[in-house]
């Protein structure tokens, strides 16, 4: 898929109480390296990039432009009282003919998310169920048709889909998407980071060059 | 089309350079100045009052000549670039004074489309100062949606009446009460004036 296509949203606004550190996710050290830093390496030749912040807003801008300084900034301060739906809203204005949409906590096998940023369409992305309190998700006949709590897979929070589609909301991003199924599905490895344990099997994981080990079901 | 009306914050923003200190470098009165521009930045002395304080280090110079070195301020050429091309629904809203901006404001064709301080020239000397404006109460006055776009604690009460509210933080760094108060920032000049062509 062509690249000039695509906006890439990628939502950190939120606290990330549940981790426990009093740092956003998104600078989490991923083995000696901040999060986002992980992401955004793994978008290099993408020139539509906009990150939604809320907390910690001074921090990771300051060490994002570090990096790259052709990123726009969206902000969601009401964080506290709004879903990661709100924080992707606020990025949509002038966004292009597609949104990739990725949650600030996602650790994600690079050839799975070269995979998913180049298939040619919208698509969702599933993995294996990891974290301690996933969104699950129903398939059929290869098309991902509902998110619900108890389906075979994990929503790891990614997602590719027509930026015309997507109708503001400020709730839960899959309630976002609800309206929008069916969606081609994609299987990508993951890991996300809501609590410590899951921590601990995201650092496993990439120390061990992203083999499959590390999940709670393996 | 939308119906936005865009409003620019000058110094750091239109300009590459900031201006006043800039040219106080060329009279050797840079640290003065750079020490009262800081604390503005940051909040901590009144625009007004600084500005008065920061004009009284200029005064000395032709306004002549202060005019021709800030008309030769290096810009933020894709910024300036969206100014021009849209000149009829762009605004520049700054604290600068009018006799020492006019030929900046010229080259990017805003010279109608400037909300400013004045002050009073005699023999190319400035006498006084007559009117240091307020950012907020001149956005207050605008009937049409907003976009404003700034960089420093002095446009903060401008982005409170703005639709859109755009940091800017490709020059210095985005005043903390701005960055509180703004809806997207920038860091590169070219990014930022895409967006802006989006917002059309």
């Amino acid at each position: 898929m062509d690249k000039k296509k695509i906006t890439v949203i990628i939502c950190c606004a939120g606290m990330g109480t549940r981790l426990g550190i009093g740092t956003t996710k998104a600078l989490v050290n991923i083995n000696g390296k901040p999060l986002i830093l992980h992401q955004l390496e793994l978008l290099d030749q993408y020139d539509d990039i906009r990150i939604v912040l809320g907390y910690q807003a001074e921090r990771v801008i300051s060490v994002v432009t570090k990096y790259r300084n052709d990123i726009m900034f969206a902000f969601n301060y009401d964080y506290k009282n709004t879903g990661a739906a709100a924080s992707l809203s606020k990025a949509l204005p002038g966004a292009r003919e597609y949104v990739v949409s990725m949650d600030g906590d996602l650790v994600v096998h690079p050839q799975n998310f070269k995979e998913f940023l180049d298939y040619n369409g919208e698509c969702i992305a599933v993995s294996d169920c990891n974290s301690d309190e996933p969104v699950h998700i129903d398939v059929e006949n290869s098309k991902v048709v509902r998110f619900s709590k108890n389906g075979k897979y994990e929503w790891p929070g990614l997602v590719k889909i027509q930026s015309g589609r997507l109708t503001p909301h400020s709730g839960h991003t899959y309630e976002m998407l609800n309206t929008v199924l069916p969606i081609d599905v994609l299987h990508v490895q993951t890991r996300d980071i809501d609590t410590p344990d899951d921590y601990d099997r995201a650092v496993a994981w990439v120390e061990a060059g992203y083999e499959r080990t590390g999940g709670k079901n393996e | 089309m939308s119906e936005y009306i865009f409003l620019f914050d000058l110094d750091s923003t239109i300009s590459k350079k900031e201006i006043l200190p800039t040219i106080s470098m060329r009279i050797g009165k840079l640290e003065k100045m750079r020490e009262l521009t800081e604390a503005t930045m940051r909040g901590e002395i009144p625009f007004r009052t600084s500005f008065l304080n920061r004009v009284k280090i200029l005064t000395p110079v032709n306004v002549s000549e202060v005019n021709a070195l800030v008309a030769e301020i290096p810009l933020n050429e894709a910024i300036s670039q969206f100014i021009r091309e849209n000149r009829e629904r762009c605004y520049v809203l700054t604290g600068n004074l009018d006799v020492w901006i006019s030929g900046l404001m010229r080259k990017i064709g805003m010279d109608q489309h400037v909300y400013c301080s004045k002050a009073e020239v005699r023999e190319d000397r400035i006498t006084q100062v007559i009117s240091v404006v307020d950012k907020e109460l001149m956005a207050k006055q605008f009937v049409q949606p907003l976009v404003v776009i700034g960089d420093g604690d002095n446009d903060s009460g401008m982005a409170k009446y703005a639709d859109i509210a755009i940091g800017f933080g490709g020059v210095r760094n985005i005043a903390p009460s701005l960055l509180r108060n703004i809806d997207y920032a920038f860091y590169d000049d070219i990014r930022c004036a895409e967006f802006l062509k989006s917002l059309l």
